[in-house]
């Protein structure tokens, strides 16, 4: 079944315009000026319930407007959504019922309260009962640990263990569906890998559909199997995790340490990414030049170390954005 | 409704936190009191029994009462967290919880302000005590009308306070206005009964949210009679209903504009 269905999907904003300085200020009281941004442009793609989805893009892309259409907060001016089966624009309260949202930058949290304490004020924003509640905080405690500081007041807590908790109080009325809008912002690695590692948890013991934003690869590289990039309030990519590695993987990045300095010359298939003293670093792209031609264009005998890998994620992305911007321009 | 109950109950779990910063509230409270409590003494001190038909007595009650009214009233959870929330666009993340903005902010409001309002109530009553040497009289009949008063008051004045702030989806800054109804209440609803104002005056006034917020609480504890209590009761009726349904009215349209500005 699908958990999300969202079909030709737009949204535009009206946005006031001033001329510069005092008299451009002035010139907008009496004469307001507005330009229409197209936040989202006819968009359509489905969420499997269960499914883990990345859905990024860079900053103005439009998808925090989409998250906001999907749970209700914003109307849309064409198109149509569908979340479980509800309606978010006409039944919003029931929807609540069946989404969660975690937001990396936004706490729901009250500061003052311990995390017991604010659970149990979720529960009964939820309507859960006295012990419903407290068998959900009992087992969400262990599968979280949160023993150790579950009732120490949420202002005394990292920022670890706050969003531990965060993510704790959007699954307290067992949602379906769970927004994370930039889930790992701010944490160390440590803690970073941590929470991917209960999210995954939490995948795969109650079945919540994820729906993931985030500018931080790694969270998209270990987490979600399916990825859609926005751009421009489009869609520019929708595709598996594997099939976007696969279609990049043609291309790999070659590390070269040489006993002595050398000058490489780029060729078709070859571009060099740096040259510094001994240090060769370079992109071959395999389907026109295969690695081992790649290396006989540097003497064997003056490599001391080599490392071959594939294209970061991370630039992958980056590309993706780029080109279509360039597209779009 | 056990939702609301348990954000008064959070509010005023985490509103004890606060103790100390309500007790620096009382400087400007005791400030307040002692000029006027000295003025009222110096007017009534040049052998004058009765202004406007108040005794000493009753005048110094009257002060005190409407500034234990007003200085429990006073929440920024009432004009700066809803017009920053508007502002800062993170109502959004408020309105997809499955209760009502309006109704969550009234529950907080009044969680927030339930200590404070114990604390100013304890600290009036001992300094008019002190100075006038009795408590006004009250009959236990005239309780029901008394506490509802109250009750209509705080949550007009609320609904008030929270309409002016929900203008903040259409205007940059609500304080204006905020300000503008803190001094006309403070000004001629804390300061003076509306006798004290000329004729001509008084029936304006009385039309004014001083009358149900503050004007009349205050007078049924001074001078009860059955029919101010039904007047006061009435205007207090009428004011609640209308009140609430400008906020609402208000709320709706602004979370339509909030679908425009959002994203």
């Amino acid at each position: 079944m699908d958990a999300i269905v969202v079909n030709q999907l737009s949204k535009t904003f009206r946005v006031k315009v001033k001329d510069k300085g005092l008299k451009g200020s002035l010139k907008s009281i009496l004469k307001p000026n507005y330009r229409t941004i197209q936040a989202v442009d006819n968009i359509s793609f489905r969420v499997e319930e269960g499914e883990i989805l990345a859905f990024i893009g860079p900053n103005g892309a439009g998808k925090s407007t989409t998250i906001k259409m999907l749970t209700g907060i914003l109307y849309p001016d064409e198109g149509s959504t569908s979340v479980m089966g509800i309606n978010p624009t006409a039944k919003r309260k029931q929807l609540s019922y069946q989404i969660g949202t975690v937001f990396g930058q936004k706490e729901q949290l009250w500061m003052h309260l311990t995390p017991y304490d604010n659970f149990k004020f979720f529960g009964a924003i939820y309507d859960l009962k006295e012990e419903e509640a407290e068998a959900r905080i009992a087992e969400l405690k262990q599968v979280f640990e949160l023993e150790e500081f579950i009732n120490t007041p949420v202002r005394n807590l990292s920022l670890g263990q706050r969003i531990r908790c965060e993510i704790v109080v959007s699954l307290i009325h067992r949602p379906k569906i769970l927004f994370l809008d930039e889930p790992t912002i701010g944490l160390d690695p440590v803690v970073k890998e941590n929470i991917r590692t209960l999210i995954k948890k939490m995948n795969r013991e109650y079945k919540t559909t994820i729906f993931l934003t985030s500018h931080d690869v790694g969270d998209i590289e270990k987490l979600c199997k399916r990825i859609i990039i926005v751009n421009h309030g489009s869609i520019v990519l929708d595709d598996s995790m594997e099939n976007l590695k696969y279609h990049y993987l043609n291309r790999k990045i070659v590390e070269v340490k040489l006993r002595d300095a050398m000058d490489m010359t780029e060729e078709d298939g070859i571009t060099v990414i740096k040259s510094k003293g001994c240090n060769l670093k370079l992109e071959v792209d395999t389907t026109k030049k295969n690695i081992a031609d790649a290396l006989k264009l540097i003497d064997a005998d003056n490599i001391l170390d080599i490392n071959i890998s594939n294209v970061p994620l991370e630039n992958i992305i980056t590309e993706i954005y780029k080109e279509n911007r360039q597209t779009k321009a | 409704m056990r939702k609301y109950l348990f954000i008064l109950k959070a509010t005023l779990m985490e509103s004890l936190q606060y103790v100390l910063n309500i007790l620096l509230g009382f400087i400007t409270f005791f400030m307040l009191l002692f000029v006027f409590m000295n003025l009222w003494e110096y007017i009534y001190s040049d052998s004058v029994n009765l202004i406007s038909g108040y005794t000493k007595e009753q005048m110094i009650w009257y002060v005190i009462l409407t500034e234990m009214i007003w200085f429990s009233c006073r929440n920024p959870t009432l004009s700066f967290q809803i017009s920053n929330d508007i502002k800062s666009g993170s109502i959004a993340y408020s309105i997809n919880k499955p209760y009502h903005y309006i109704a969550f902010i009234i529950a907080k409001h009044l969680g927030e302000i339930a200590i404070k309002s114990l604390m100013f109530m304890v600290a009036g009553l001992v300094i008019g005590y002190c100075f006038l040497g009795a408590f006004p009289v009250i009959h236990l009949y005239q309780l029901p009308a008394i506490i509802l008063s109250f009750l209509f008051g705080i949550l007009i004045n609320a609904f008030l306070k929270m309409s002016i702030s929900v203008l903040s989806f259409w205007i940059e800054d609500s304080t204006p206005f905020h300000w503008i109804y803190d001094k006309m209440i403070i000004v001629l609803g804390i300061m003076f009964p509306v006798e004290v104002f000329p004729l001509w005056a008084q029936p304006m006034i009385r039309f004014t949210p001083i009358f149900v917020v503050t004007y009349g609480p205050a007078k049924l504890i001074i001078d009860y009679s059955n029919s101010m209590a039904l007047q006061v009761l009435v205007s207090q009726l009428i004011y609640f209903i209308i009140s609430l349904s400008l906020l609402l009215f208000i709320y709706q349209r602004g979370v339509k504009k909030l679908n425009v500005n959002g994203g």
